[in-house]
């Protein structure tokens, strides 16, 4: 019921936002708080970069998922660890640094567009769901996982249809605060060359056009509160569904 | 846990029967990291000798450039790797060997500086020497086997080590044995700008985590107080986590200059549109989320008993405060702290985009010129920064959970 609720909020602050970022009432936005009248970012090239946007934060968000969740699984078998130090130090370190300075770093070397960006994303979100998937295999119960066992559950049917399972909750709790983060964070990309709702806000930047920077911004906050809208309400979907007995 | 130890025995065999053994994975890791440090050195290309600082060079193997010191460096490399590969002989062993990989790759930077300054000579001053791919795989494989390596040995000794090392560095550059690198070449063509960069960057993000501080303490004390305050806070605070740095930054320039045209008398505060104030103000303001969280959560994680406990001995709610929920809660305060400072050194970079100054201008710059090296002279100190400061806070956080445990 909370999730319903928070979703349906989000839903409409990012009506809101997105109502902001509109061509014309950003435009009489900027004219009552006392700035000059200047060309818009037109709304069918907003949608354009927001489409843009969205794919480059999902498939970063992906990728990070696969990574975060194996990499957990990994390190909560005894086989794994041994590592868990390592992996905690290592991804400890890939989340403290910033975003703008992965793209910047990985320019030179990956050039124009979106790779940079994908990779700086990547790297700021494995952190938050290796977290969750630990804890949510941690706190799956040792009875659970003999009730399995004597059942005779393979390692990997222990795996996928016990541990991971059980974790989902905090595995996908993790994944949505990722998403949003990576949303937020997509429009850095646009320094980089990628097409993103970063773009106008860059160019309003250079061209002293805070039109611009204003719908980019709201666009952008827009689709943050979209994709937290549209997770938990695709959650209350899923799981009203009945369980299978 | 009240397990019956039949029942832990059990489980401990189910899971060791048939699964690898976390030795036999850390030692596959291992292997596969020494593999990655010896290709890298025989086979990718270390050092790069380009007409200037913006076209790419012709990249060069270790085996060129260094000659027969990168055989005997992937020699040694095998050798310290092989004699701990079989068997893990305590603290002692571990030390020695980190301190011997440490030594390889200091050897391996100082060789590389010599060879770059050897390989320019007769070339035109415009021509620069860089380290490539391979000399950057290098430098990650080794330092993954040195954390490996860190691991079971005293966090004083690694230190010691470490210390060791960097001083041995210092005195190879005052020796100047990097002079011949590229990003030495551009750091003496900007030291003082660097520096400038350097004194920005600190001051500014240090201001915006007192700022945000001065403003999330109370916040978080009323946050805790008022749970229907608390909804509101989280909200606002979360909201702006999701808008876009770079734009919250030119918002406020536009902003504070509306404001500035309207109330001129501001100017005399020494508020300018552009440069530090909107950027000490848009870090502030993402710093507030974490820092407010901290401060409320810390509050609120004393367990109810003892606090009953202290009303019952007749102690009133400021001292329980003071008392009881400051010590108890310090850890998550700090955890709160560490995200925000770590924060705050990133989200400072952006306003090298508004005219703030500090790292982020020199990165930008870089960028705008296309010229790796500059962006990587400017990047280096803000990621040494970002994750000293994570350590440091971390170790700090460990330090005042110790005594509850």
């Amino acid at each position: 019921m909370k999730q319903l609720h928070y979703g349906l909020a989000a839903a409409a602050v990012a009506l809101a936002l997105a109502a902001v970022a509109d061509p014309d009432t950003a435009s009489r936005l900027v004219e009552a708080l006392g700035g000059t009248r200047k060309p818009p970012v037109p709304a069918d090239r907003l949608l354009d970069l927001a489409a843009r946007h969205a794919t480059l934060a999902i498939t970063s968000v992906a990728v990070a998922s696969i990574l975060g969740v194996t990499l957990g699984v990994f390190v909560t078998r005894s086989a794994g660890a041994a590592l868990r130090p390592l992996v905690d130090t290592l991804v400890a370190a890939l989340q403290a640094i910033p975003p703008i300075v992965v793209v910047a770093l990985a320019f030179p070397a990956l050039g124009f567009g979106s790779a940079p960006t994908v990779l700086a994303l990547v790297f700021y979100c494995v952190m938050p769901v290796l977290r969750g998937t630990i804890a949510g295999i941690e706190a799956v119960p040792g009875e659970a996982r003999q009730a399995a066992r004597a059942m005779g559950f393979t390692r990997w049917q222990l795996i996928w249809s016990i541990e991971v399972p059980l974790a989902l909750p905090l595995i996908s709790e993790a994944v949505r605060v990722a998403l949003v983060l990576a949303v937020a964070t997509a429009a850095i990309g646009a320094l980089a060359g990628a097409a993103t709702l970063g773009t106008p806000i860059i160019t309003g930047l250079q061209n002293q056009n805070e039109l611009h920077i204003l719908q980019g911004a709201a666009a952008t906050a827009a689709l943050a509160f979209l994709a937290e809208a549209a997770w938990l309400l695709g959650l209350c979907l899923v799981e009203r569904q009945p369980v299978e007995a | 846990m009240t397990e019956a130890p039949g029942a832990v025995a059990s489980e401990r065999r189910l899971d060791r029967l048939p699964s690898l053994s976390g030795d036999a994975v850390a030692r596959g890791l291992k292997a596969v990291l020494t593999a990655i440090a010896i290709w890298a050195l025989v086979g990718m290309g270390w050092l790069s000798i380009a007409p200037n600082r913006l076209l790419p060079g012709e990249a060069l193997p270790a085996t060129a450039v260094l000659g027969g010191w990168a055989h005997a460096s992937a020699l040694a490399l095998l050798l310290i790797v092989g004699a701990g590969f079989r068997r893990d002989a305590g603290e002692a062993a571990r030390a020695a060997r980190f301190a011997l990989l440490l030594g390889l790759l200091i050897g391996l930077l100082i060789l590389t500086g010599i060879a770059a300054g050897r390989s320019l000579e007769g070339e035109p001053p415009s021509a620069r020497c860089m380290v490539g791919a391979g000399f950057f795989t290098m430098v990650g494989a080794i330092v993954l086997l040195l954390l490996d390596e860190a691991r079971g040995v005293r966090p004083t000794l690694v230190a010691a080590i470490v210390l060791c090392g960097v001083v041995a560095l210092a005195i190879a550059k005052r020796s100047g044995a990097f002079e011949g690198l590229s990003i030495m070449v551009e750091y003496r063509a900007r030291s003082d700008l660097f520096r400038a960069a350097l004194l920005r960057h600190v001051a500014l993000s240090v201001s915006a985590l007192a700022i945000a501080l001065l403003v999330s303490i109370p916040l978080g004390w009323l946050a805790f107080r008022h749970p229907r305050f608390r909804a509101g806070v989280n909200a606002l605070l979360s909201g702006i986590q999701v808008v876009p740095a770079v734009a919250l930054f030119g918002l406020l320039v536009s902003l504070l200059s509306f404001a500035l045209a309207a109330w001129s008398s501001l100017r005399g505060l020494g508020l300018a549109a552009i440069g530090p104030t909107p950027a000490l103000i848009g870090v502030a303001a993402y710093l507030m989320l974490p820092l407010t969280r901290g401060v409320a959560t810390g509050l609120a994680a004393a367990d109810p008993a003892v606090i009953e406990t202290a009303r019952g001995m007749g102690m009133t709610d400021r001292r329980i405060a003071w008392e009881v929920r400051l010590p108890l809660g310090l850890p998550v305060f700090v955890s709160g702290l560490r995200v925000a400072a770590v924060q705050s050194i990133g989200l400072t970079t952006l306003g090298g985009l508004i005219g703030a100054g500090g790292f982020g201008a020199l990165v930008f710059e870089g960028m705008a010129q296309f010229a790796p090296d500059l962006i990587i002279l400017g990047s280096l100190p803000i990621v040494a920064m970002a994750i000293l400061a994570d350590l440091a806070l971390r170790a700090f956080e460990l330090r005042v959970a110790r005594p509850l445990s």
